[in-house]
């Protein structure tokens, strides 16, 4: 069979009450090169300080970067997941100021002089496990894990606002992760035996 | 079979530690010196060729080290490859481009010209099939059957081949004249069992029917990003695969290299679905561009990307003609599959949906027929229950609709057909019997989930309606495949007196990594703390091992392992015979030791005989292995040698039939006739699914199947605009995936746990029949709800449900896809 | 020139810490500026590098933009307030907790953490043409790719479409405008107030803008009266997810009562069209009216007048229909067939 030739296919595109710029919207006019412009009068600097798990860390960020980026690229804090990088998984959500962020869609220069923590932070200085993290160890939560970290962080900024919260409430409290494997009954199961534990934890 | 001290019992599986801490690595964890990034060039057109590529721009740009096209892979036969000259779908990569970071690599992107001359698209199969309709590709629209090889054929199958199928006018001209069922026009594939006009003679009831099955994407949360960097000749290669061990031969393939020349890394992978069953052919990108720019190249691969590329559910038009006896058996089934391979393939769905459709209702006669249509759409691979959960989809709202007509009890109707015991499906093969499953306990399912789900008390108050909401219940069986065999095990015991078990399958969630050495410990009488797994790495030495999709792993891996661990306690009886005096058969295991029955001082410690083993060499340490073990475990045993006393064995237990697992949902709804919302209320599933290794991870995989059976019932779907040939749901809350607040807070699931007894562990596979049954038990429980005409699609979304109530009838587009 | 997306394109980033600086901003880079809230909405379109700012304004470092404060006898919430804080509010929740229910019903936990009441009620439409960047009329082009006869345009508008079908899929809009809020503009040069139902622009207007906001303008706050506070409320949202989705259609309505009659009812609807309706005609039919089955329907059949379906979309008829008769009836329990 004859290929239709690229005229042809405009002019069906045409035809069809559609413009030749559908095909163009594809191969766009050129745009902003790549690259760091140097600073403008008033515009933020690049060395930033960030407080990540308790630590000052000294960064060079980009002013596009986002912090799931700067954890895991210059951080080297990888079990911040990107499953979506547009909000939609919660993969990638990490608690800034003890609020659950997803950090795919913060730029990393909004978040100077807030506290950051990771999946990596929650552990105690000692190696502890912290509460939520032994109750998905001891239920065996989620499948794949590979939205584990974020669904823990969600669990773990919410019970600093909702400490005992019922099976629905949690629900609610992280219904703003996916799980693929939608292992969601059980994951439930073990963030409130992670809830149980928290509260068992700060009653101590 | 041994005693099941660890079969059958939970356990923290030795990964688990890893995840909760994030220190579980992915592919795109892994970070190498001076490692590049790539991005991709996406065709923006749905079908074309590219004329001409302008590099020189892109080449220019800073930072940019090297650029990758189809010219520079391999050819595969006509098969996919990672980068294309023939853009057959929008969104297929057609060149990579490698630089310092992904801004540069994005500005290169940005930099290149391609032309490309527009070639005919279609969308819709229905669309390609009609007179004069585009063809998806220059070679034809659909896949030819596939052809039996020819008597005395030596090696690979021929490619599959494309043909040419244009259906009349007349084909499409409906009977009914309201344009809502399926057209049957000329049919590539068929087969057929027992008398069908007699069976529609014989029955009361004679229904006419047909359903959309959707596509979705498979969407696992982990991309099919990779990293790749070259050392000593050899690719190390960071995937994201279900297969471990059997995603190298794809690697190697897609790169065009030698299997030993491929080491693959994928100790964790972020779910599958059966996207990444081998591997993911993208991964070549990463390979080549590294080995083009001689630096590691990191693919991270987008979700919108991952729209593309990462592979979706074929989609399903079936119309089925059933004939049913007043107490509701099914005397007679004709199935006609107009199946969506999408623009590569071809994919298989239409036959283990037809194959379902004869094991879950045993129809007395069958007629199945189907075409396999390509069109300009990313491309299909098999997803949790591929083909099965179609027939769910296709057959259910008729069983229901029967039931109903004839009024009969929905798990009545069910239990009527079911199948029993050794149950024959499908056409006879070439030997001209019908094949059976290895056992089926499809009725006791159905009556455990009668009691355990209180379907009585519920079906009193099903129809009922309160205010705005009315309640309905459904039930439906999901069967599937479920168990290979012929695959091997390594295993050593070492000197430490530990047991070292290679595990060659992928570390998907499912846990069947590590399930498969609880019963090579159960057989050895070895604590599970002395058990170590090995996994995640090709270049850790492992033995053949079987995809790890179509539920197939547990069944397959704990046979071949229970073999190489009754080969391991053959030889550790045969060495304290030779140390000790008296026969193997004297010898038994315990407590870690190999010991003289009735006197347990006289015997040997694992760790001494380990030692023993070693200095006895031969095949005590693997210097030799069976003559029957597959090449890969020889090679690998070849690497293992002198480290213990070696278990090595290829699973040759008999088997009589082909393993199915069924699973029987149990739903009910809530539907809000004002807003056409539905809610589901309550879920059970229930489990033949044979003898429970891991309890925990079997109620998660019941669950978890069901729910994106209940996700592709409810909300789960795909869009392409058919006139520019673009896939617009792109993003999540386009497509849809289910929420933790889609589906009660609570699912009940539970298992018979009866043995298979066609296998010496007594498992069988579970992923993938929940789906089937989640998707049918919904799909139900809404028909029983707002009536069984109400809707012939899925999703069956708010749109779908209101529409019809406010009409009095179906007002959806009845035949169109992909909407 | 190829298309790559999922690489946010550079830009230059500032970020003030008073209204004055921001808007000395604004000026400055004029049209190539872009006003970073919370970000929800700006990164889709900054990641798919379809809109390519120069310079970005972060405006939340501007603690006079945020938080919940008394305002007279009613109540002024900062723009950039997150939905989160405007639903833990008390005052809100105690009279105004149209607000609370329709903020908690928008996208997903983290999103209300981060997203602000004033990007909320500014946010762009989905339409997956639009956002796909093809150049349909909102992009500045000449075409409505989801109105075609072959568009798949379930989720776009069935009133007062004008060469655009998209809607507006804003959860507190409709709660606003049911509030009789009034939203606060600043320029460098002066200050506007406009009600709420005026905030939003359809394409008959401006093609290309969701708001009546220009160049160089702030959205700095939310003004809700007295005038409704503690009133009778109902807010619902249809959505085929229970989390993380846009309106098919929402409702809100604040009804006052007097002894059995409807004393007044405010009431507004969302994605049904391109800018959150109010719906004025029903508000006068039932004024005075007693609030039951026969009002409820009578207010229904009014909503629906002149909505012209789409190809896939007609159910938005009947939904739209069914959730003001809810409004207005007061609970979705109480209906019978």
């Amino acid at each position: 069979m004859d290929p239709v030739t690229r005229r042809n296919f405009i002019k069906t595109v045409i035809a069809a009450g559609a413009t030749a710029s559908s095909v163009g919207y594809l191969f766009r006019g050129p745009g902003a090169l790549l690259g760091q412009t140097p600073s403008a009068p008033g515009a933020v600097e690049r060395l930033i300080t960030l407080n990540v798990n308790g630590q000052m860390r000294r960064v060079d960020v980009m002013k596009q970067e986002t912090l799931a980026m700067t954890l895991r690229y210059k951080l080297g804090l990888t079990g911040t997941k990107l499953g979506c990088d547009r909000a939609e998984c919660g993969a990638c959500t990490v608690l800034i100021d003890d609020v659950p962020h997803y950090s795919c869609s913060v730029l990393t220069h909004t978040v100077r002089s807030r506290a950051v923590v990771t999946i990596e932070g929650l552990e105690s200085p000692t190696g502890e496990l912290h509460p939520v993290q032994r109750g998905v160890l001891d239920e065996q939560g989620f499948q794949c894990a590979f939205c584990m970290p974020g669904f823990i962080m969600s669990a773990v900024g919410f019970l600093k606002v909702n400490p005992n919260p019922t099976r629905q409430e949690l629900a609610h409290g992280i219904s703003g992760n996916l799980c693929r494997c939608q292992d969601y009954d059980k994951i439930l199961t073990a963030l409130m035996k992670g809830v149980e534990y928290t509260r068992g934890a700060s009653n101590a | 079979m041994p005693d099941a001290k660890l079969v059958g019992t939970n356990y923290l599986p030795p990964d688990h530690i890893a995840k909760v801490t994030g220190r579980a690595k992915y592919a795109e964890d892994f970070r190498a010196d001076g490692m590049l990034f790539t991005k991709l060039l996406l065709s923006p057109m749905p079908h074309a060729r590219v004329l001409y590529i302008d590099k020189e721009g892109a080449l220019a740009l800073p930072g940019v080290k090297a650029i990758l096209t189809a010219d520079d892979l391999p050819d595969l036969n006509g098969a996919e490859k990672a980068l294309t000259n023939e853009p057959l779908y929008v969104g297929e990569p057609i060149l990579a481009i490698a630089a310092v970071d992904e801004a540069s690599a994005a500005a290169a992107i940005e930099a290149i010209h391609v032309d490309l001359a527009p070639l005919p698209f279609v969308v819709d199969p229905l669309d390609s099939l009609r007179p004069g309709g585009p063809n998806a590709r220059r070679g034809g629209n659909v896949w030819a059957a596939p052809q039996p090889p020819a008597p005395g054929a030596q090696g690979p199958p021929p490619p599959p081949a494309t043909d040419l199928v244009k259906w009349t006018e007349a084909d499409f001209a409906d009977d009914e004249g309201d344009g809502t069922r399926l057209p049957m026009g000329r049919a590539l594939e068929e087969w057929s069992f027992g008398d069908l006009e007699a069976g529609f003679t014989d029955a009361d009831l004679v229904l006419d029917e047909t359903f959309i099955v959707q596509s979705t994407g498979h969407h696992p949360m982990e991309t099919r990003s990779a990293m790749a960097y070259w050392q000593n000749g050899k690719l190390y290669l960071h995937a994201s695969t279900q297969s471990v061990a059997a995603t190298v031969a794809g690697v190697a393939r897609w790169v065009g290299i030698t299997p030993a020349d491929v080491v693959l890394i994928c100790e964790f992978t972020g779910g599958g679905f059966g996207s990444k069953g081998a591997g993911a052919v993208s991964s070549a990108i990463p390979a080549l561009l590294s080995k083009k720019a001689n630096a590691p190249v990191m693919m991270r691969i987008s979700r919108e990307e991952e729209s593309y590329i990462g592979r979706a559910r074929t989609n399903m038009s079936g119309r089925a003609r059933v004939g049913f006896t007043k107490d509701g058996k099914i005397t007679a089934l004709d199935l006609f599959l107009v199946q969506d391979s999408g623009a590569y393939g071809p994919m298989g769905d239409h036959r283990s949906c037809g194959n379902a459709a004869s094991l879950i209702y045993q129809p007395g006669a069958m007629r199945w027929r189907a075409i396999n249509v390509l069109t300009n759409t990313p491309p299909r691979s098999q997803q949790r229950s591929p083909g099965p959960m179609q027939a769910d989809g296709i057959m259910e709202p008729i069983v229901t609709k029967a039931a109903k007509q004839l009024g009969l009890d929905q798990v009545a109707i069910r239990r009527i057909n079911a199948p029993e015991g050794k149950a024959i499906y499908g056409p006879a093969g070439p030997n001209g019997m019908r094949p059976h499953v290895t056992s089926a306990f499809v009725k006791e399912a159905l009556d455990r989930g009668v009691e355990v789900f209180g379907w009585e008390a519920r079906k009193a108050r099903s129809g009922q309606r309160r205010g705005p909401k009315v309640r309905g219940i459904g039930v439906a069986v999901g069967p599937h495949g479920a168990g290979s065999v012929g695959f091997d095990s390594i295993m050593t015991i070492r000197p430490d007196g530990k047991l070292y078990v290679q595990s060659g399958v992928g570390n998907l969630g499912t846990h069947s990594v590590f399930d498969l050495a609880r019963p090579a410990a159960d057989v050895l009488a070895m604590p599970w703390e002395k058990v170590e797994v090995i996994w995640g790495n090709t270049g850790k030495h492992l033995p053949n091992t079987c995809l790890s999709v179509g539920s197939q792993t547990t069944h397959a891996m704990t046979r071949a392992n229970h073999a190489g661990a009754m080969d391991a306690k053959r030889k550790l009886q045969e060495i304290a015979a030779l140390d000790l005096g008296g026969s193997p058969d004297d010898y038994e295991l315990g407590n870690e030791r190999v010991y003289r029955r009735g006197n347990p001082g006289r015997g040997l410690s694992y760790a001494q005989a380990a030692k023993r083993a070693i200095e006895l060499g031969g095949r005590f340490d693997g210097h030799s292995v069976p003559e029957d073990v597959h090449q890969i475990t020889k090679t690998s045993a070849a690497a293992l040698v002198g480290l213990g006393l070696m278990g090595v064995a290829k699973d040759t237990f008999p088997r009589d039939g082909n393993t199915f697992s069924f699973v029987v949902g149990f739903a009910e709804v809530e539907v809000d006739v004002e807003t056409g919302k539905v809610t589901l209320v309550d879920y059970l599933s229930v489990g033949d699914v044979g003898k429970v290794v891991n309890p925990r991870s079997l109620m998660a995989q019941l669950n978890g199947g069901s729910c994106l059976g209940i996700a592709h019932a409810l909300c789960q779907k795909w869009v392409i605009d058919p006139q520019y040939g673009v896939t617009l749901a792109r993003r999540f809350h386009y497509n849809k995936p289910l929420t933790i607040l889609d589906i009660p807070n609570h699912l009940q699931a539970t298992a018979l746990d009866l043995p298979d007894p066609e296998t010496p562990v007594g498992a069988r596979g579970v992923g993938e029949p929940p789906v089937g049954a989640g998707y049918g038990a919904v799909l139900n429980a809404i028909a029983d709800a707002i009536g069984v005409d109400a809707f012939r699609r899925a999703p069956v979304t708010a749109d779908i449900v209101l529409m019809s109530l406010e009409h009095g009838r179906r007002m959806h587009e009845p035949l169109r896809t992909h909407l | 020139m190829a298309v790559i997306r999922d690489v946010m394109p550079a830009f230059e980033l500032f970020q003030p810490s008073s209204i004055d600086a921001a808007l000395a901003l604004l000026d400055r880079h004029g049209a190539s500026a872009w006003v970073l809230a919370g970000g929800l909405d700006s990164f889709d379109w900054l990641k798919d590098r379809i809109k390519r700012p120069s310079a970005v304004v972060d405006l939340s470092g501007i603690a006079e933009l945020k938080g919940v404060r008394q305002a007279g006898d009613g109540l002024e919430i900062g723009a950039m307030t997150t939905l989160t804080e405007v639903v833990r509010n008390p005052i809100v929740q105690q009279r105004y907790s149209i607000l609370m229910t329709a903020a908690e019903a928008a996208a997903s936990p983290q999103i209300r953490n981060q997203g602000t009441i004033g990007g909320n009620v500014s946010q762009d439409t989905r339409c997956w043409y639009y956002r796909a960047g093809w150049s349909c009329y909102r992009a500045g082009g000449n075409i409505c790719y989801a109105d075609t006869p072959t568009a798949i345009n379930r989720e776009h508008a069935i009133l007062n479409a004008d060469r655009c079908v998209a809607v507006n899929p804003s959860d507190t809009s409709p709660a606003l405008i049911a509030l009789e809020a009034e939203m606060v503009i600043r320029s460098s040069s002066s200050e506007r107030v406009v009600p709420a139902e005026e905030y939003f622009v359809g394409p008959g207007v401006d093609i290309t803008r969701m708001t009546v906001l220009r160049t160089g303008e702030l959205l700095t706050a939310v003004r809700l009266p007295a005038a409704w506070a503690g009133a009778h409320f109902y807010f619902e949202k249809v959505a085929d997810r229970n989390v993380w989705d846009f309106p098919l259609v929402n409702v809100a309505a604040a009804t006052v009562m007097s002894g059995d009659t409807i004393a007044r009812m405010r009431i507004a609807v969302n994605g049904v069209a391109a800018t959150p309706l109010r719906l004025p005609a029903v508000e006068n039919a039932v004024r005075g009216k007693k609030r039951d089955e026969a009002t409820a329907t009578a207010a229904g059949e009014l909503a629906i007048v002149g909505t012209v379906p789409l190809q896939h979309n007609g159910y938005k008829v009947p939904m739209l229909r069914n959730l003001v008769r809810r409004a207005v009836r007061g609970t979705e329990n109480s209906w019978t067939s």
